[in-house]
This record gives C-alpha cells, structure tokens and sequence, in this order.
C-alpha cells in the first residue's frame, strides 16, 4: 500500500513534469543555464537530470520493472547513472546512439517524436534540454571525465517565506558541487507541493498559495538531492482573545494561530468535552450517571480529573490495545489463530493498563523471544516473518519512515540508500525459529552469531546499522535487536518518539503534525515544528510514559476547543483553531449504539458483554456486516490508512435499515422495552436518551419536538390505533433510530 | 452399570488395513476403549481432612476403587443411605502427614486400570465451588489463605471476592495446566467495581499489595475464554511477609524433566552464582568441576565463569533450567581468554537432543508426539591448550525477560557416563492421516500384549547397550524387553497378558541395565503419560506429562480381538546372511476388516526388515527375515512384529463399530549364528 503510494506519487510528479517541459523554451526569463560557463558535458550531472526531468526514468515508463518500457531500462529517477549509461550506450546493439550523426540517434529521435514513441514528444526538438542531450552525443558520449564534480547539494532559493493566498513566486534551484562550483538547475529539477490544497507548484518551479491558511512545503529534487520550500499562508484574521494557556500545547497552537492570524473557537461545553474525551481515551460514550454528575460537578480541575479517571480504567487499554493490535497485523487467517492473537491482544491491552513505558513495550515486541504462550509478543513474528517485512514494518510504524523504496533503489524522496535498507535488516538476522505444536507457529529465539545481511543490490554483507547510525560492533552473543532497541529509546533518537506522538496527536485531532502520520522525512515537515518538538521532549522526559502524553494533550485548551468554526476558521484545516470532528470508528459505534439502545453485541469466544473495542483480532469482521461497513481494518497493514474513516451510502443505508440496529432498539432487555415499562415522565425518557446518546439534556425546541413526536398516535397495519404501550414503544423506537442518525451522534465533535 | 462385553462376531467388511489406511475409513475409531479418568472434583483438599470427589471418565464402567499414588490418601465408594453406591463419587480421606503436592489418582474400573489425573494436597482450607461465579453481583466470597477449587463456564469469567487492609501483600496464585487442565488461565486483581487493577496471563502469580482498605476481585478466565469441566483449576489467594519469597502451588512435572538430574546429584547445589566472586570483567572465578546455582536475570542477563584448565582435560557441561520448569533456552559457550583479554570460542554446547525425532506438526505422526530432550545444553569440551577459559552462559529466551524466578543449575565435571530413560504407551499413525494422542493406560484384555516405546538420554559419552526389564507384575503378565542397541536411543518393551490372565492390578516398576566402565548399573525408567484422549492432535495440541507410577492391570472380562504368535516357542536360529522363515499361529476373537495386514518388524537389528503381509482369514501365517538385507550382527535378539488392524468390537451393548488398534505378536527369540560356524 505505501509502495504504491510512493510511486503514486513519483508518476504524478513526473507525468506533468514531462508535460509542462517546454516551459523553458518560451519562458527564456527562467534560467536554464549554468551559472559556471563549463566546457565539458557529463553523462552524470547533465544526461541523466534531463532525462528525470522529461518523465524517462518514471515507473511506468522506461523505469519499469522487469526490463524497462520495450527493453530500454534505465534506473528510477537515475539513481543509478552508471548502469543508465551502460543500457543506453552500450546495449540495444548501439542502436539509441548514432554518433555519426547525432541528430538522428535513436534516444533523440524518439524523445522528440520524431519516430514514434508510445511515451509521446518528452523533449521539444531545438529546447535546450535536447540541445544538452545532443551535446552529449556530438561529445562522444562520455560517463564523465576525471575532473567532473560530484553533486554534494541543492538548496532552494528562497528557502522559506509567507505568501499571501492567491500570491505567486518562482522557486529557483540551486545545486553545489564537489569543485565549489555551483548551477542553477531550475530546468532540470522537479517541484512538488506537499498539499495541493494549499500551494500549486508548476514544473518550473512556480508557486501559487491557495486560499488555505497555514504551513506548506515544496519538495525540489535534483539527481538523488532534495531542498525544500517552506511556506507560511496566514489567514491575517486580527487574533484579539486566546484561551489562557494550559501548558505548552497551548502556548505553541496559539502562537501559531496568531502568526497566521487565524482566531480559535472557543472552548467547548462540559457535555461535549466528556463526551469527546471518553470516546478518544476510552472509545466510548460516556455512560448517563457519568454525563450527569460531570455537569452537577463544579470543581474547576473536573476536566483534569476525567481525563485521569479515563486514563485508569481498562476502558483506555482496551481501546488503544485495539488501535496497535491492527497496526501490529493480529490477524486471524486459521482457526488454530485464535490463541496467539487473544495472547498477543491481552499482552498490548495489559501494557496499556500497566503503563509500561512505551519504548519498554517496543523492546519487548522486537527482542521477543520464546513462545507465544510464555511470550506473546513472539507472536508478532508469527505474523510477520520476513525480515524485509519486519524491518518495513518496524521502520514505518515505530519510526514513521517508509523503506520500502530502499529495497530495491535509493528512496526517492529520502535520503534512505539500499544499504541503509539492508543494515536495518541485519538487526533481524539473528532470529531463530523452530516449529512448535502449532501449525505455522514458531518459537523465536536469538541465534549466536555475527549479525548481517546481504545487501541485494551488491551483493556484499551489512552489519547491522541504523538508519545511518553506527550502534557499534555487536557480538555473536548479544541480540542485535536489543541494540536497535537501544538506538531507538535513546533519547537524541530522531525518530521514536517523534513518530509516536505525532500518531497520538493524530489520534486526538485527526490530522497528524506531520501528513501522511507515518511518513516523516525531511521533504515532509511538521505544520507546527516547535509543537512537535516540545511534544517529543515532553514524551521522552517523562520516560515514554504514553498516558503523559495523552494527559498533556487532553488538558490542553487547543484539544478544548470548540468544533463550531468562529467566522473565519473555517478554511482552517491544519493548525488545529477548532476541534476538527471525527467520525466514531466501527466498533466505537457499535459500542456507543449498543450502550443507547442497552443491549449487548454477542462475539464468537468472548463473554457477553464484550465491547466491540475489545476485540482481539479481525475475525469478527466476517460476522459483522456493521463492523465490515464501517471501515474496521483487517490488520493487513501497518498503516493507519487502512482503517476506513469516510463516509458510504452504505453506512448511511446500513443505520436506517439494518436489521442488526432495528433488532437492537426492538430489544426485550434493551433500554426502550424498560423505558416503556417505567412509569417515569415523557420528559424524563426523552431526557435519558439525550444523556445516553449525546451526553446531555435536550433543548427545549428538541423537547418540545421529541415530546410532540411521542405524544403522537401511532396506528397499525390495519389503519387501527395502536394501544398506548405499543405506541410509546413505536415512537420511542423512532426516536431513538432518529438520535442514532445524527450527525451529533455519528461523530466525536 | 453395565459390564462392557468382550469382542463378539460381527459380519465383517473386506477392506485393507495396514499401518496407513485408506481415508475412507475415517468412520472408525482409533483404539479400543480404555478407563480414563478425566476429572475429580475437587481437584484436591487439604491434608487431614476428608471430602467428597466426585469423578468424571470414559469407560468407567465397572469402577471398584479409586486410588493415589500417595498412600496417605485412600478413598472408599459414596454410600447411599441404603448402603448402595452412589455412582463415581467417594469419600477421600487425606491424612494429616500427607506432604503437600500432587498426585496421581486413578480408577480401577471393568477394563482395568485408568490414567492418571493429578489430585493435589495442600495444608490450608479448601473450598469447592459449586455456583457459577460469571459476574460482579455473583462473585464467590472467598478467604485470604484458602484455596478454591473451581471449573470455568464457557465464554465466561469467573469472579472472586476478598478483602484486604491496606498495604497488605496478598499472593493470588492459580495452577491449572500443571493439575492436568485444559485452561491457560488469565489472572486479575480489580477493584470492587469490578475495574482491573493487574493482570496476569502467562501462568504467573499476581503479587498484590492492596492500595486501600476494601474489597478487591478475583477474575479467573480461560485465555480463549474456553470452559466446561475439562478447565479447572485451583485458585489460592496467600497473605505474604513484605520481604517473602512467594511459593507456587504444586505442580506435575514435564515430560523433559526425566533426564534431570544426574544420578548421585546432591539437592542442594555446591555454589551460588551470586555469592561468587568476580574476576575482572565481571567474569565469576571458579575451578573444576563445579556445581553452580544461578539466574537468568535481569534481561539479557549473561553470566561469565572464569577457570584455569590443563591441555588435553575433557570436561563435561550440562545446564538445567528448562528441566526445573521455566520458560527457559539456556545457551553455553566455553571461550578460551587470550592475550588482550580477548576471547575465541572453544566450543557452543548444544541442546540436550530428543532422543527419537519428535512428531511435526504435519499432516500425520513422524515420531512419537512426546518430547524427551530438552531447550537444556549438555555437551563436552576439550581443553586445547593450558590457560584460562570461560563458561558463559545466557538464556537465548531472555532477551527482555525480568524473571528472578527463572533459575539454573550448571555441572562441570569429568565424564560419569550414565544414562535417563522414560517411557510411554506406544503412539503412531493408525490411519491415512491419524494423529490420535490418547492416553494409554496399561490396562492389558486376555491374550493382548501392550507395545512401550523407552528412550535414553545417554550422558557424558556412554553409549553401550541397554537391557529392559520390569518387575511387580500382575499375575499372567508378562515383560520383555527388546533392548536399546548400543548407540541406539529408543527400545521397546512389550507387556503381555496370558490368555486366561485374572483380573489384577500392580504398580509395576521398569528398568534399564547396563555395563558402564565394567560396572552393571541400574536405572529406574520414569514414565509419561498424555494428559487427555486428544483424538486429532491437529486441533488439541497432546498434552503429556510424567506420571508418579507404572500400574499394570488386567481386566479380565475381555480378550484382545487378535493374538499373533510364533507357531513354536523356541529360539529361532538362523544363519548369517540367510532367510529364517517363522510359521505364525492367529487367533482371533473377533472379526475384522480386510483380509491381510502389514507388518512390521520391532527389536534391533531386524527393525528395517520390509514390511509383511499376514493374513486376517487363515490360522497360519509366516514371516520371513532377509538375514542378507539386515545384516545383523551374530548374536541373540528378540523381536516382534506389529501393525494395524481394524476390527469390529462391540463395548456394552453398543453397537458394534469398528475400531483400529495396534496389534502385537509375542515376542519372538532368534539366534544369528555366524556363517563360519555352519562351514
């Protein structure tokens, strides 16, 4: 999934790159030449960034797995130059050179369409990047000479600066080489914007802000270089109130709102603050006696204190186990499954409630050892047990990077080489397995040894090495996993605890500091790099105490906020001015369903009772079409993607008419059927609704409407009235379906 | 009660049976029927007390007594007031002196003697559940210092209620698996509200110090949630000093324990690692040989011991700790220090290996699905040249574990050739893809004779012949031995029943011999059991473990359907590299299916003898041995030979069905002479 993202990605960068090439040419403003006048012509520095640049060393072009497009392969985005040079020089029986007659080689020829090409016209006949690729060929085709410079950077000019919405600029860039010498490769480079929404970049390097306020990037590549553009877009609002700050969260979100000129909400109600911490720390309503003594409470700490009420109760371990159960892959594919992913379950849930630090908890999932009874994270390596995997999964998931690229070519956005990539693996070189009563089910132990792996491309052994950095000779006896493990918790990591708390923080306000959660990288910064910063210090002096952060976040005014926009943050989507809403997830829906119409979802294996947050694995999906509808992963992948969050018609059909949610609010033991049956006021059960559903008393319009709704005649089949109680009960039904369709409900607001 | 009738003619179906029958012939059963004693209930009391149990079983039809391994504990059948019995409970009388643990109980019921299932003793009060406890509103009072015996209802948790003072430190201990349950029992402590507190999953305790005054609870579940009368369990809530070392209730022992420890082992271990002094490095000083205590702790913990040897000394290293009953991988490697204080490997200890391949878990059994060796190391070293060495030892599980709990115990010594044997009811595939595991009890019908499977772990070099031998038989019963071949690692011994042997039931005892440096040595052979009559192994994993006595029983109220026996009883002697043809006399008591069966061929030296066909229709039969393929050495031996056959048996007045067993001839002499002596 996140490989196909990051081609995706590549192919949407370079297909309009290829497009939009001719720029150059009627633009003679921009600068296409060499800063430093050079007499020479190399393959490496001018050859292959033209053809980058033109879309020719793309994926899906002569890049391709398996050969390159109709045999012409050439490495992505020219990572490798020189077996580019082999294949275009020396293969194809020379055919795509003609040195005779430069002009008529074949890789011009086809380039600009003068035979044809199924790539179509990449380069215009007589541009200046042609010219170049001419040069080349009239030159003899040289690699490079002795004295050719390597590139050692690019930098973009300028770096960083605030645009107005609507506001252009055009980006230059600039590369630096080994001699001194610098160029400006602007027409050879390639410019992508981190959100479109927020900022357009053109192939040449112009930016266009939109009218989104906030922090945007451009990404600018040349060979295996990057540099990036940043942007501030303020909204220029006058910012005359901000809420007292809380703690640093705060400082740091209003400092930033106030640069931009963006006003916050204002805090939100008691009623939806319980509310939306309970669903958020605990994955559930809150339940009607809670709702109603938090708003006769009148302490002034009494939000802190539900925060931490929530924190303790198994109600966070359960919903969180269930958030990391999925991501760590506890996925049912056999029967005989089902006692390693209630192990491995139990043991994430059991941390949670312990509080074991979290980088005690990743060690112990990394370094697992012996069987999945004795040891449940062992059974993490049940599920993924390729070391390519493990590493892909642990590197994206514990670190928010994405390797996968590196596997078989230098990372196209990141500095990431297949060594790195192969260094990582050999952390897990050492893992040995012997078969266990259980089909499929090993038990994992440290096999004595030197650690390494074979770095597919050169086939040369690695030692272990961690993303670049050095963790030291490891001996044969020692677990090279707990040195990774040791890399990793070291404080100065930069990685670790950035990725975890920027995902809390997702988790809390629905979009991550850094987009994708997963995905940190140089080229991909934080909207709010000092609040990143100041949470991971936070994260990492508290001993990587998961509640701490979740604590800090909770009792921040920023998560407080209202979720009704003020009138004009509404364009706001990134810098956190108001609570964004979130639909609740799956099983918190069902749960949340189950707790309005007092009823009890049965699952196969588990006692009645059992919340759908708590379930072990994905199994339950097959049997639950609400499940399956609303978007539960099936622990398949490692991103958080996987979970569906938006909306269906489905869903939407799926809460009108089910059954599953008739037969519940139809239920015998169910909260109607009792409501029914009390001799309590109409008031008082429309009332008890509102508490159990929303988490608060009705207003007097949705009183007086509920009432006049209850109060009405009901009549059956026949066109006969319905006696009272089977009207009160009909018309209770309707209410209740009514409160579960809304949007008030259906969300976490 | 109904007595189970012996086999009876039936009309018989034409279908091949052989050790690997076609799947069509999934209907049958494996094995014939056999007492099994699944439950009590209570799974145990406390000494000098006296109680009620209640058992559950199969084929317990015709039971008499209930009986312990430990004399302290006798039992007399329930009697109504009428003076009649009341079916499959007793009165169990424990005596005061009866030293806490756990025993084996057993059924001698019609069929014979039953399995074992493990009845603890304990020395403070016990309390048997006899309400469900699913919920907060129903949970069990129960006192800090009591132990509750207690079963789970499926898809359930079972709570418990106590109450504690503040600051008070209560051990809440549940033993499960190791009383023969099929629960993985989950442990919680929560609050009166019924929220969790701690929880304890991997068979644990849970060391609880109260934070307030209050009532707390006890959450007993199964890891899958699983229940019925097959997951008990006893659950002891302990009040402890600050500073205590908390104690386990007692458990059975593992099957790999049977080679721990050596012969002549003293109890109490000559050196703890931790009072021990330190070289430099951290590297533990000591001299050879030497007996050392230690601990897999804390995480990743390694442990260096530091010698001198002498060129050309050859010491011997074993390493106990997955064998004492922890989760343990102990690893061994003996380093020799050079100059620099740097360090090259001398050697890396191995596993102590099974002694016969071990069944995988594919699709039918390749071995027996019983594990002798042990994740333990045991190996020897030489001394390459003078100088210092080291011994480090690590646990290759405990990377991340801190576990003061999971123990060693590490020997140096000079070779003491020696040996271990277990043994159990013979297990193998009886049909195309079979992996029953039923626990085989020795109880013998007229005429049959039982197939034991004995493995050796041999130590420190031995590797000489070993006789088998039992004794303290019932009568017309008999034991032969078809030795373990030198270097070999597996025998069989075969436990016969006469024809018109009478009922009867001894503890019998089963031992190897052998000549080890000129000396004849004696071991005792311990014994395994399963713990359960697991019918396919691929959906119950087989659960066995090491059972306190051998009993041997005979029925006497049915005969094996099928007696194979060599038409003379004589050594059969033959010359080396010829054909010995041996006439075999049938007699069958029964029907059955197909008109041959295959044959193989127990007892070393004729065990890779091509498989026979015998008839199932004639009274006669012959097996001819290829003395020119086998090669055995000159010599005496003693064979058998075995395979499958299905047969129509009739239990009570059951429908008669048919059932696949194991059947073996009587135990057959032969004499290689060799071929010079005939010249």
């Amino acid at each position: 999934m996140t490989n196909v993202s990051t081609h995706e990605r590549i192919h949407r960068w370079l297909l309009p790159s290829c497009m939009m090439f001719g720029l150059c040419i009627i633009h003679p403003a921009t600068p296409c030449d060499a800063d430093t006048p050079r007499d020479d012509i190399s393959f490496v520095n001018d050859v292959v960034p033209v053809l980058t640049k033109a879309g020719c060393n793309a994926g899906v072009c002569h890049a391709k797995a398996g050969g390159g497009q109709n045999g012409f392969e050439l490495s992505l985005l020219g990572f490798e130059p020189l077996e580019d040079y082999q294949h275009l020089v020396h293969e194809g029986r020379g055919r795509r050179l003609f040195p005779l007659d430069p002009a008529r080689s074949l890789l011009l020829a086809k380039a600009a369409g003068e035979v044809p090409h199924g790539g179509g016209v990449r380069i215009e006949k007589g541009s200046p990047n042609y010219n170049t690729l001419l040069r080349w060929i009239q030159a003899g085709s040289p690699y490079r000479s002795d004295d050719d410079p390597e590139l050692v950077s690019i930098r973009v000019e300028p770096p960083a600066g605030t645009l107005q919405p609507g506001e252009s600029l055009t980006l230059r860039s600039i590369a630096t080489f080994s001699d001194g010498s610098t160029r400006d490769v602007t027409a050879t480079s390639l410019f992508e914007s981190n959100d479109s929404a927020m900022a357009t970049v053109s192939e040449s390097g112009h930016v266009t802000a939109m009218d989104s306020p906030g922090k945007v990037s451009v990404m600018v590549r040349h060979q295996d270089r990057v540099a990036v553009y940043n942007a501030s877009i303020p909204l220029g609002q006058p910012v005359d109130t901000l809420p007292t700050p809380n703690n640093i969260i705060d400082e740091l979100v209003f400092a930033n709102l106030e640069q931009l000129g963006i006003p916050p909400s204002d805090l939100c109600d008691d009623a939806t603050f319980l509310r939306r911490v309970s669903l958020d720390i605990g994955g559930r309503v809150p339940t009607e006696r809670e709702a109603q003594a938090f708003a006769a409470d009148d302490s002034p700490d009494k939000r802190a204190k539900a925060v931490e009420r929530l924190l303790r109760s198994p109600d966070y371990a359960d919903y969180f186990a269930n958030k990391w159960t999925a991501l760590l892959k506890n996925r049912r594919d056999d029967a005989s499954d089902i006692t390693s992913n209630f192990a491995f379950h139990a043991w994430v849930r059991d941390n949670l409630l312990a509080g074991t630090p979290y980088d005690q908890l990743v060690r112990e999932l990394l370094a697992a050892t012996g069987t999945v009874i004795a040891n449940p994270p062992v059974a993490w390596y049940k599920r993924v047990k390729e070391p390519k995997q493990q590493i892909e999964d642990v590197a994206q998931l514990f670190l928010g990077v994405r390797l996968q690229c590196a596997q078989c070519h230098h990372h196209p956005f990141e500095r990431w080489s297949q060594t790195d990539y192969y260094s990582l693996a050999a952390f897990f070189s050492r893992i040995g397995r012997k078969p266990t009563d259980t089909a499929g089910e090993d038990l994992i132990f440290h096999q004595r040894g030197t650690a390494q792996a074979v770095n597919m491309k050169t086939g040369e052994n690695v030692p272990p090495a961690a993303l670049g950095d050095s963790v030291g000779e490891i001996p044969a006896d020692e677990d090279p996993r707990l040195r990774l493990a040791d890399w990793m918790a070291s404080p100065s990591n930069p990685f670790f605890a950035k990725s975890l708390v920027n995902r809390y923080w997702k988790h809390f306000f629905r979009r991550g500091l850094i987009e994708p959660e997963d995905d940190i990288r140089d080229t991909n910064p934080p909207t709010n790099p000092e609040l990143l910063t100041a949470l991971e210090q936070h994260f990492v002096e508290s001993g990587f105490d998961l509640r701490s952060l979740i604590r800090v976040i909770t009792t921040s005014k920023a998560y407080q906020l209202s979720a009704i926009p003020n009138d004009h943050n509404l364009v706001d989507s990134q810098n956190y001015s108001r609570y964004y809403p979130k639909r609740l997830q799956a099983e918190v829906m069902l749960d949340a369903i189950d707790q309005v119409a007092g009823t009890q979802t049965s699952f196969a294996n588990l006692p009645i009772g059992t919340r759908a947050v708590a379930l072990p694995d994905n199994s339950y999906n097959k049997a639950s079409p609400f499940l399956r509808v609303f978007g539960r992963p099936e622990a398949t992948s490692v991103c958080e993607c996987e979970r569906v969050q938006s909306g269906s018609l489905a869903q939407s059909l799926h809460l009108m008419n089910a059954g599953d949610i008739k037969s519940k609010l139809a239920a015998g033991g169910g909260r109607i059927n009792r409501l029914v049956g009390e001799k309590t006021s109409a008031d008082e059960k429309v009332t008890e609704l509102y508490f159990a559903a929303f988490s608060r008393t009705p207003s007097d319009a949705e009183l007086a409407t509920a009432l006049q709704y209850l109060n009405e005649p009901r009549i059956d089949a026949n066109g006969k009235p319905l006696d009272a109680t089977k009207a009160e009960r009909e018309n209770l039904q309707d209410l209740t379906w009514a409160l579960l369709n809304t949007k008030e409900f259906l969300f976490n607001h | 009660m109904t007595s189970p009738l012996p086999f009876r003619p039936v009309a018989c179906v034409c279908v091949l049976a052989s050790l690997a029958l076609p799947a069509i012939l999934h209907a049958q059963s494996v094995c014939l029927p056999a007492p099994r004693l699944l439950t009590t209930m209570p799974m145990g009391g406390q000494a000098g007390t006296e109680l009620e149990v209640t058992i559950t079983g199969q084929s317990l039809e015709g039971t008499e007594q209930l009986i312990f391994s430990n004399p302290s504990i006798s039992a007399t059948p329930k009697l109504k007031d009428d003076g009649t019995v009341v079916v499959n409970q007793f009165l169990v009388r424990i005596a005061a002196d009866c030293a806490p643990g756990v025993y084996d109980a057993r059924i001698m019921a019609g069929l014979g003697i039953s399995s074992a299932r493990a009845f603890s003793v304990s020395n403070v009060p016990e309390v048997t559940q006899t309400q469900p406890s699913t919920s907060l509103d129903t949970a069990l009072e129960i006192a800090v210092g009591s132990i509750v015996n207690a079963t789970l209802v499926d898809r359930s948790v079972n709570f418990y209620a106590f109450d504690a003072k503040q600051g008070q430190r209560i051990i809440v201990d549940c033993v499960a698996k190791g009383i023969d349950s099929k629960m993985n029992p989950v442990l919680v402590v929560a609050d009166a509200s019924g929220s969790d507190l701690i929880v304890e999953r991997r068979g644990g305790i849970i060391d609880f110090t109260a934070p307030a005054e209050g009532r707390y609870v006890v959450k007993v579940h199964d890891l899958t949630f699983k229940g019925g009368p097959y997951y008990f369990f006893r659950l002891a809530l302990t009040e402890a000093a600050e500073d205590a070392i908390p104690s386990r209730l007692p458990t059975t022992q593992s099957v790999t324990s049977f080679s721990w420890p050596p012969p002549g082992l003293d109890q109490i271990p000559a050196a703890e690692e931790t009072q021990l002094t330190s070289d430099d490095d951290d590297a533990i000083g000591i001299s050879l040989p030497c007996d050392i205590s230690g601990s897999f702790y804390p995480a990743a913990d390694v442990d260096t011991y530091q010698f001198a040897a002498k060129k050309g000394e050859t010491w011997w290293v074993e390493i106990a700790s997955e064998r004492l009953g922890h989760p343990t991988d102990p690893s061994v490697v003996v380093q020799r220090v050079v100059e620099g204080g740097d360090v090259v490997d001398v050697a890396e200890l191995a596993d102590v290996p099974s002694p016969v391949k071990r069944s995988s878990n594919g699709y039918s059994y390749d071995g027996p699905p019983y594990n002798a060796g042990s994740s333990d190391a045991m190996g020897k070293f030489e001394v390459p040249q003078d100088g210092t060495y080291r011994i480090r030892v690590t646990d290759l599980f405990g990377g991340t574990r801190n576990d003061p709990t999971n123990r060693y115990r590490m020997i140096v010594r000079k070779a003491t050739p020696d040996f271990a044997l277990v043994g159990w009811a013979l297990h193998m595939g009886l049909r195309n893809g079979d992996r029953n595991a039923l626990s085989k009890p020795i109880a013998l019908r007229g005429g049959a004779v039982m197939p034991l499977e004995i493995v050796v772990v041999r130590r420190d070099g031995f590797d000489g012949e070993i006789d088998l031998f039992m004794e303290n038989l019932p009568e017309g019963v008999t034991a032969t031995g078809l030795k373990i071949a030198a270097g070999a690692t597996r025998g069989i011994m075969l436990v016969s029943a006469a024809d018109n042997a009478p009922r009867g039931l001894q503890m019998a005892s089963l031992f190897g011999r052998a000549s080890i440096d000129g000396q004849d040595v004696v071991r005792h052979c311990s014994w395994a059991s399963m713990k359960w009559p697991v019918t396919n192994a691929k959906s119950e994993i087989p659960d066995p473990r090491l059972v306190d006595q051998i009993p041997v029983s005979v029925g006497g109220i049915e005969q094996a359907g099928l007696s194979i026996e060599p038409a003379e009883d004589k050594v059969w002697q033959v010359t080396a590299g010829e054909k010995l043809t041996i006439p075999l006399r049938l007699i069958r008591r029964g029907e059955f299916s197909g008109k041959t069966m295959s044959l193989r061929t127990f007892g070393a030296g004729f065990d890779r003898n091509a498989a026979l066909e015998l008839s199932l229709t004639e009274d006669q039969s012959e097996a001819v041995l290829d003395l020119a393929r086998l090669k055995p050495s000159p010599g005496e031996y003693t064979i058998a030979f075995y395979g499958g056959a299905v047969a129509k048996y009739a239990y009570g007045d059951a429908k008669p069905k048919d059932i696949v067993d194991i059947y073996v001839s009587k135990p057959i002499s032969i004499h290689v002479v060799p071929a010079e002596a005939t010249k």
